[in-house]
């Protein structure tokens, strides 16, 4: 029936029949059927609505992000390491921008032999070398960092196929090796590894920043989309050391550990007025911008990291302790003949026995027996209270690292013989920072103050803790002068046209746990100028081979051609009229 | 009556979206300067960080004392040679 209603529709369309009377119209469907038409159009409809409220609404994070991914960017906003000044603005570390080199193997190894070979050369490495580097499954490899921005503009010149750069950046100290073990150095990540690029690590760091930005098609930043965070620059650092003083140091010392045949040797020079440190110099040193070949001889910071037995530099703190408490005053006489004495089983004695001295002389000669003397009449705990007043036995509180407290024993197990050889300076360790900060006791009028590596404003003077009177300190101060005449040990320490006092150490080294007779630490720990000490300055050199040991010869014309230079250098006037020294052809010989 | 107020409303909004349209361009403008002076501070202090290392490589003081023996021929102050002048009311 359908069929030929069909059949009857076509034939009167053909026969130019109106479409109203069409007799296919007349036919008559189930109503179901346009029923279920229409309910499956709505479905179809309701389907479309509800994803699109989903992506709009609801779901719509995924979109969103994947829009902006087409034109936001966050760009990283590197934050430069601080640097390190000394106290005149000189600057001892900097940070300068610089390329590391980086490949991505599979695509660099296409390039050409000829390619290949220049980018090598360009590298400074052999092309066996970068093909081994390049042999790896990874797809990034570093060929090289901290290459300088000349070089690896060369290298993008190459145009090789997977060679890319990275910015970075790199420490350059440009006092080399006369300050490294002052700065420190930091690694290739810029992470401080040494003295003060360790200690303040925390404040020379930056924190980098980053922005979120629109960019256009160019490249170019249209707007900036969310906050910015902005790099926070670590902090400048000023340090409290001359750069000029350190120079100073540092050359004479080497000349001096050259001269003597030493192993190494040290020195420090401290302000007395406000506790700056304002050289530090240790030899053998080391080059921090090229690190390649370098020891730990050469890394080892001995003024305060190494101890050694001071020696006969102890001797005026057991003195002035005499003269605080009362038990003698300069001029009290003491017999030190025949130059040996004997406490228990121990005998110590002295390199000559010089009969009767007063106690100025004890200093002025250095003798041992006559400090032991003196030393013997006191309890054990003052002495021990004296030595830790002024430090020794403690580490330093200045935030360098790896500073050493040295060795002081409790005074419980002092035996005699320990307390009579404790007052010379064998028994006891210290480092060479400790020994120079404890003479601040003489170089101002009694008292202590804590050092600093930072350089501090000029009105800004730490408050110092009385250890022994002014008049004490007078008083040992003379001695110490009394030293560097032709009667005393020091006569090589004399400076021209100023005056200065010290005291000379020289003492065997321990190895084990007995002394090496044959290896010794000469020292010299002074102070100039001696109207109104302005610096102090320890210099201590470790195992001298040569004709001479003792800290008197070794040690002290370090100190006098340091102390004439920074005397000169830091604008001090003038205290003394004399102008030629004379050093006798045979000295005062220290007792060891 | 309500035709003139939609024809003035219409006209007021044409004019507003005209202003900000201007207003991004200009934002845009500023902002590009903006960062093209933050480009050029950020390389005037690399430049400037550099001049100062520079500035100590070449005051080194071994560099100035090896010029000063050498090439100027100059020698190490003695005390002997030196002459002290007094500062008035100091």
């Amino acid at each position: 029936m359908k069929r030929a209603a069909q059949a009857m529709a076509r034939v009167a369309a053909g026969k130019g029949v109106p479409f109203v009377k069409n007799p296919m119209l007349a036919a008559q469907l189930p109503l179901w059927r346009s029923r279920m038409v229409m309910f499956v159009l709505f479905a179809a409809f309701l389907g479309l609505i509800g994803r699109a409220l989903w992506l709009q609404a609801i779901s719509n994070q995924f979109l969103k992000k994947k829009g902006e991914s087409r034109y936001a960017r966050t760009i990283e906003l590197p934050a430069n390491r601080g640097k390190i000044f000394d106290r005149n603005g000189q600057v001892l570390a900097t940070s300068v921008p610089v390329k590391a080199i980086w490949a991505n193997p599979e695509e660099t190894l296409q390039a050409s032999t000829e390619q290949l070979a220049a980018l090598a050369k360009l590298l400074d490495m052999g092309v066996t070398e970068l093909v081994k580097k390049l042999d790896s499954d990874r797809n990034f490899v570093y060929l090289k960092r901290q290459v300088e921005p000349e070089v690896a503009e060369a290298i993008m010149k190459l145009k090789i196929e997977g060679v890319q750069t990275r910015k970075e950046s790199k420490r350059h100290y440009p006092e080399a090796d006369v300050m490294a073990h002052v700065v420190g150095f930091t690694n290739i990540e810029d992470v401080g590894q040494e003295s003060m690029e360790l200690s303040q690590q925390k404040n020379l760091v930056g924190v980098a920043g980053s922005r979120y930005v629109i960019k256009d098609r160019l490249g170019h930043i249209v707007e900036d989309i969310g906050d910015v965070r902005e790099p926070r620059d670590g902090k400048d650092l000023n340090l409290s050391v001359d750069s000029k003083l350190q120079y100073i140091a540092y050359t004479q010392l080497k000349e001096a550990v050259t001269k003597f045949h030493a192993k190494a040797g040290a020195v420090v020079v401290l302000d007395v007025k406000n506790g700056e440190v304002l050289a530090l110099a240790n030899y053998p040193s080391y080059n921090p911008n090229d690190r390649r070949a370098v020891t730990g001889q050469q890394l080892r910071n001995r003024v305060m990291t190494d101890t050694f037995e001071p020696g006969s530099t102890m001797k005026p703190f057991t003195i002035a302790l005499a003269l605080e408490t009362k038990r003698v005053t300069p001029n009290t006489v003491f017999q030190t003949a025949p130059g040996k004495m004997t406490i228990g089983t121990a005998t110590i004695g002295d390199s000559h026995a010089h009969g009767a001295l007063t106690v100025s002389q004890i200093i002025q000669k250095s003798s041992n027996v006559g400090t032991a003397k003196i030393a013997l009449s006191m309890p054990p705990q003052e002495t021990w209270e004296m030595y830790t007043k002024v430090g020794l036995g403690q580490a330093p509180k200045f935030g360098f690292p790896g500073a050493v407290a040295g060795r002081v024993r409790p005074y419980k197990s002092w035996r005699p013989i320990e307390q009579a050889t404790m007052s010379y300076g064998h028994g006891i360790s210290v480092s060479l920072m400790q020994l120079a900060r404890s003479y601040m006791i003489f170089a101002r009028d009694g008292d202590m103050i804590p050092l600093s590596f930072q350089k501090l404003g000029p009105n800004e003077v730490p408050n110092g803790q009385q250890v022994i009177s002014p008049q004490t300190a007078k008083s040992v101060r003379a001695m110490l002068e009394s030293v560097v005449t032709p009667e005393g040990t020091a006569p090589k320490a004399q400076v021209a046209s100023y005056r200065v006092g010290g005291k000379t150490g020289t003492a065997y080294k321990v190895v084990g746990r007995q002394y090496d007779k044959g290896r010794y630490v000469g020292s010299f720990v002074g102070m100039a100028p001696m109207s109104n000490p302005r610096i102090i300055i320890a210099v201590m050199i470790d195992e001298p081979t040569g004709a001479f040991h003792y800290g008197g010869d070794v040690a002290a014309p370090t100190f006098s051609a340091v102390a004439a230079n920074a005397l000169r250098a830091l604008n001090v006037t003038p205290d003394s009229s004399v102008t030629n020294i004379i050093i006798p052809t045979d000295g005062v010989q220290e007792s060891l | 009556m309500s035709g003139r107020l939609c024809a003035l409303l219409t006209l007021l909004l044409v004019l507003s979206s005209l202003s900000m349209v201007k207003a991004q361009y200009q934002a845009r403008h500023l902002f590009m300067q903006l960062e093209t002076a933050q480009t050029m501070a950020r390389r005037l202090d690399t430049e400037w960080s550099q001049l100062q290392l520079d500035q100590s490589n070449l005051g080194m003081h071994s560099r100035i004392e090896a010029r000063a023996r050498k090439d100027l021929g100059m020698v190490a102050l003695s005390s002997e040679r030196t002459q002290y002048v007094k500062v008035e009311g100091k």
